[in-house]
């Protein structure tokens, strides 16, 4: 097994940056995902670790091993693509045993390690059957068997599960998270779904448009997010982002946040990190609020998603658009001006300009 | 008047039976939702109210009129494609202008019509670019905005936002029920993501292998789901489904008490919902202690499984509770909700 | 719940919107078909008729009143014991089963070459296809004047050996069937290259890269993934090539006029000959037929194989 290093990692197609300085630790045995949207650089990182394209500046080692020059076929690495890339002309069975057959694995112990691994997948029925025209959901668990079976040092998957259906994505979560913790495999999942990356990594990088804004443990990264990026794309729904304006009140700071009204002191180690008179993004997140008769911020109710376990109330619009989540007997109506209280050890403060957290960690 | 009704249609391709002797009404203006697994009839639906397919059996009705044998042509319900299938070397204008155009409708026809459907979904400003240069959203509307043109009964559209990063999913699904509000048309649409389901319909029709499970307002099937199907089909992770134990008030062979719960006769089952499952974990619960085999921090709430009589469950905390792997807590039903199942699966009222 | 997830399988056919489109389909193509049923037919037709009589255009009579001259069976019965008509399909066989494996290797080798990207791509695939766009008898022609005893390939020889080489390639009989192969070569391995680079180009990359990253080389990518892949384009190739060589005319006539001797009378040149020289069309119909015949059974196979691929996927 391998701990991958990305040293300075960068990549330019012509004029187009797809990413840069991308510096990145992944130990021996982890499970890492690269989160973000489209075009973030993610994909662009993880074709370089795989060897299918190489870089334009920086380093790629796994271990002590310096990657350069390194043909895909002698990385040793497993790769599952988005569209799965099933050989289509052959059955279930040979696409399993392909790899083992194309580096001399023996007749009997091939066909073993096939049996093991159909069986594992729930792919037994299946085995002699074409390949073509299976549903998505098998293809899915095909393209995992078929890399996982050479049993690679380290696992690449590329968006396995956008392409499958919202309830199998759930199924195959654990699946894949039962098969990295079986084989102890270093992997790499590349996902535009912060669901998929909390729920299955060890950490998270969070990339946008080719950086890598921040590494941490999923629930580090979702409580301390170093930047409004990060702070809106964990999370469903992510962190509000309310604009305003630092103003100094009794020794603290408190915001001023327009229509919503002022907000509540800031804590103390807040209150010391954030200027007078700073423009300033309050956040908070959705599930830190609570409806009260008391004060709080005021802001109109223009929507109310109530799909089962929570209810999503939409309120105030443009720079004070806010959602809150809660359970669903939550008594709101549309049109209903409500009061927020929210708890100020759950608030964090973003500088306006550059997007970047004021103030450490709690 | 039902929009569009279904009385007893059935559909066959070859052997098998996409559509089995299903029926329901659409209300004037609601956004109905059709919604189950893959290959649950969702879109053979769909084709039969457009006129691409013909029933077997039964009428298909739109407008209080059978329109069996109506081409797709003069059904005057309109689709909005997954992939939307904007002309690309059109503007957005010719592109909505384009049904009206197809028809041969004067220009003096068509510019009112046109300005009406610009101005509901807030298109004026784009009018005049193609759809390479518009952004998803936009393309949408456009899309949206050129299937009501013509003025139908009804509009359709097939797992739209399906192929959507998550969070533009999220806002994508409000946005639509916004302006299928606003403009107070029919919507039939198909999808088979619970969450989107619930939060855009004001019906939904549950499917399975080509039936229809249950109808009704999202929160009403979510609370009294009417079988053991339809119950596991709403809300992630799926509602928990536990046998009882037959000789006390309570399952998991004393797990999971059932003190103050009336149980209905004849049940065999009892369903409990993840966010109802109350996981005690600072000792001292009523019920036998469980081992937590799993807990996934989600940020907002936090996903605990539990390994108990070879059966998982899964349970739902709010915000991050210190709990560990292995660690052992006790159970509790919150505030009595839970649903109970006969031996066939269909649910009990106590 | 779960298990019925884990086993969905792929969608149904549509059965209504196949039958339409067929229906379309056959529709619009029946004016061309009525044509080719017409232009096909109705010599075929003519030609079993003319193939069962003693008919010949010195006879005096029009061709329908050829019955008077009916001779049942006799013509095939003669073919069957006519020496050149066996010594010529023999000799067109021999020829293909040289040109066609020949010209199919080649065309291989340069799609293998032209499959990604190099400088200079394009204006070398343009020139390797000039020769498939000659005229046939100006091709003959081109090889006739090359193979020379003081032509351009003597004398590139003479270069190599060092003293003057000046073999009569054309007269010599077994010479002369290696230059007209050559010529066909030269002409007809751009259309295997053109056909196979593009069933090459059509193999999905993805699975490619796949087969790599599981530890596959080149040549194992090529004959477990590119191959089987390019199975239908390679039969309508050989298929392609295997009938219109079989018929191949000007350039063997134009180069050898199907010498010396009948060194490389092929079966058209065969055909030819007897109705130019001998003027007996009956019994030339009768060939003609059985030529007919036999290549309508190989590409009947060709046909079937191809739609056999096509339902596997």
């Amino acid at each position: 097994m391998t701990a991958i290093h990305l040293e300075n990692l960068g990549k330019t197609f012509g004029s187009f940056t797809a990413l840069k300085n991308m510096n990145l630790e992944i130990a021996d045995g982890e499970f890492v995902a690269l989160l973000g949207p489209s075009g973030c650089g993610k994909s662009t990182t993880m074709n370089m670790i795989a060897g299918m394209i190489d870089p334009s500046e920086g380093a790629i080692r796994f271990g002590d091993r310096d990657m350069r020059g390194v043909p895909m076929s002698r990385r040793g690495v497993g790769f599952v693509f988005q569209n799965y890339a099933i050989f289509t002309h052959m059955t279930v069975y040979e696409n399993l045993a392909y790899g083992l057959r194309a580096t001399g694995v023996a007749k009997a112990q091939r066909d073993r390690r096939v049996h093991d691994m159909a069986e594992f997948l729930h792919l037994t029925p299946l085995l002699k059957k074409p390949s073509a025209g299976l549903s998505v959901n098998i293809l899915q668990r095909l393209a995992i068997g078929r890399s996982a079976i050479m049993e690679p040092a380290i696992f690449l998957l590329d968006e396995p599960l956008s392409n499958v259906d919202a309830a199998f994505r759930a199924v195959m979560r654990t699946e894949l998270k039962h098969l990295q913790r079986e084989f102890r495999q270093t992997m790499v999942y590349v996902t535009h779904d912060q669901l998929e990356a909390m729920t299955m990594a060890d950490r998270i990088a969070v990339m946008d448009h080719g950086k890598l804004l921040q590494v941490g443990t999923p629930i580090d990264v979702y409580n301390n997010p170093s930047s409004v990026f990060v702070a809106g794309f964990l999370g469903s729904p992510g962190m509000n982002l309310v604009k305003g304006r630092s103003v100094e009140a009794g020794g603290f700071i408190r915001v001023d946040l327009g229509e919503a009204g002022m907000s509540t002191p800031l804590p103390a180690h807040l209150s010391a990190s954030v200027p007078e008179g700073a423009s300033v993004f309050y956040g908070f997140r959705p599930e830190h609020c609570e409806l009260t008769d008391g004060e709080g911020l005021r802001l109109p109710v223009t929507f109310v998603e109530r799909i089962g376990a929570r209810t999503i109330v939409h309120m105030g619009s443009d720079g004070s658009a806010v959602k809150c989540v809660f359970d669903n007997r939550v008594p709101v109506r549309n049109g209903e001006v409500v009061s927020l209280a929210i708890d100020p050890s759950n608030v964090r403060v973003f500088d306006a300009e550059t997007g970047a957290a004021i103030g450490g960690a709690n | 008047m039902a929009s569009i009704a279904f009385k007893n249609v059935t559909k066959r391709f070859g052997d098998t039976v996409a559509v089995d002797n299903i029926s329901f009404e659409i209300a004037d203006n609601e956004f109905f939702c059709l919604f189950g697994p893959p290959l649950s009839g969702k879109t053979t639906i769909l084709k039969l109210i457009l006129g691409l397919e013909r029933p077997d059996e039964g009428e298909v009705l739109i407008d209080g009129k059978p329109v069996n044998h109506v081409s797709p042509a003069r059904r005057n319900v309109a689709m909005v494609f997954q992939n939307l299938a904007l002309f690309p070397h059109m503007t957005a204008e010719e592109n909505v202008r384009f049904p009206l155009v197809e028809r041969k409708m004067s220009s003096d026809e068509i510019a009112p019509r046109v300005a009406d459907v610009v101005e509901k979904l807030h298109i004026g400003h784009i009018l005049h670019k193609s759809p390479a240069q518009l952004s998803g959203g936009e393309r949408q509307r456009v899309a949206i905005a050129r299937a009501l043109v013509r003025d139908p009964v009804a509009y359709l559209m097939d797992d739209p936002i399906s192929a959507l990063d998550a969070r533009l999913r999220e806002e994508t699904r409000v946005e639509l029920k916004r302006i299928q509000h606003e403009l107070g048309r029919t919507l039939v649409y198909v999808t088979h993501d619970q969450e989107e389901a619930m939060s855009v319909a004001d019906r939904i029709a549950v499917l399975e292998n080509g039936v229809i499970r249950q109808v009704g307002a999202p929160s009403d099937i979510y609370d009294n789901p009417n079988s053991a199907y339809v119950a596991g089909m709403l809300g992630a992770p799926a509602m928990n489904l536990i046998d009882l134990d037959p000789d006390r008030p309570s399952a998991l062979g004393g797990a999971l008490p059932l003190e103050g719960i009336t149980v209905p006769a004849g049940a065999t089952k009892i369903g409990i919902r993840p966010e109802d499952l109350t996981v005690g974990y600072d000792g001292g619960g009523a019920g036998k202690p469980v081992e937590v085999y799993e807990v996934e921090p989600l940020g907002g709430v936090t996903i605990v499984t539990l390994q108990s009589e070879d059966i998982t469950l899964r349970a739902m905390v709010r915000g991050q509770p210190q709990i560990r792997p292995s660690s052992e807590v006790s159970l509790s039903v919150a505030n009595g909700q839970a649903c109970f199942f006969n031996g066939q699966g269909e649910a009990l009222s106590a | 719940m779960t298990a019925d997830i884990l086993e969905a399988k792929a969608e149904p056919v549509e059965h209504e919107d196949t039958r339409d489109s067929r229906r379309l389909g056959f529709s619009l193509t029946l004016p061309a078909q009525l044509l080719i049923l017409f232009i096909a037919v109705f010599p075929i037709l003519m030609q079993i008729y003319i193939s069962l009589t003693d008919w010949s255009p010195l006879d005096g009579i029009s061709w329908w009143q050829a019955h008077q001259l009916w001779n049942g069976f006799a013509n095939y019965t003669d073919l069957v014991a006519d020496d050149r008509f066996w010594s010529a399909l023999w000799r067109t066989v021999l020829v293909m089963a040289i040109c066609v494996p020949a010209e199919f290797l080649l065309g291989l080798g340069l799609a293998i070459l032209f499959v990604d990207n190099f400088p200079g791509r394009g204006f070398l695939y343009s020139v390797l296809l000039v020769p498939m766009m000659v005229v046939p008898a100006v091709a003959g022609y081109m090889f006739f004047m090359l193979f020379q005893s003081g032509g351009p390939v003597n004398d590139i020889l003479s270069f190599f050996y060092g003293a003057p080489v000046t073999i009569a390639w054309l007269s010599d009989p077994d010479l002369a069937f290696f230059a007209v192969i050559a010529s066909d070569i030269w002409q007809w391995t751009p259309l295997m290259f053109l056909i196979l680079l593009a069933g090459m180009v059509g193999v999905p990359e993805d699975q490619l890269r796949a087969a790599t990253l599981l530890g596959a080389s080149w040549t194992t990518r090529f004959r477990t993934i590119v191959l089987p892949r390019m199975k239908t384009i390679i039969i309508i190739a050989l298929a392609i090539r295997v009938i219109e060589n079989f018929k191949v005319f000007d350039n063997f006539y134009i180069m050898t006029g199907g010498g010396p001797g009948v060194a490389t009378e092929t079966i058209s040149i065969y055909i030819y000959k007897v109705t130019q020289q001998e003027l007996i069309w009956g019994y030339v119909a009768a060939v003609a037929l059985v030529i007919l015949i036999s290549l309508s059974v190989v590409s009947a196979f060709a046909i079937k194989r191809m739609s056999q691929s096509r339902e596997a996927g």
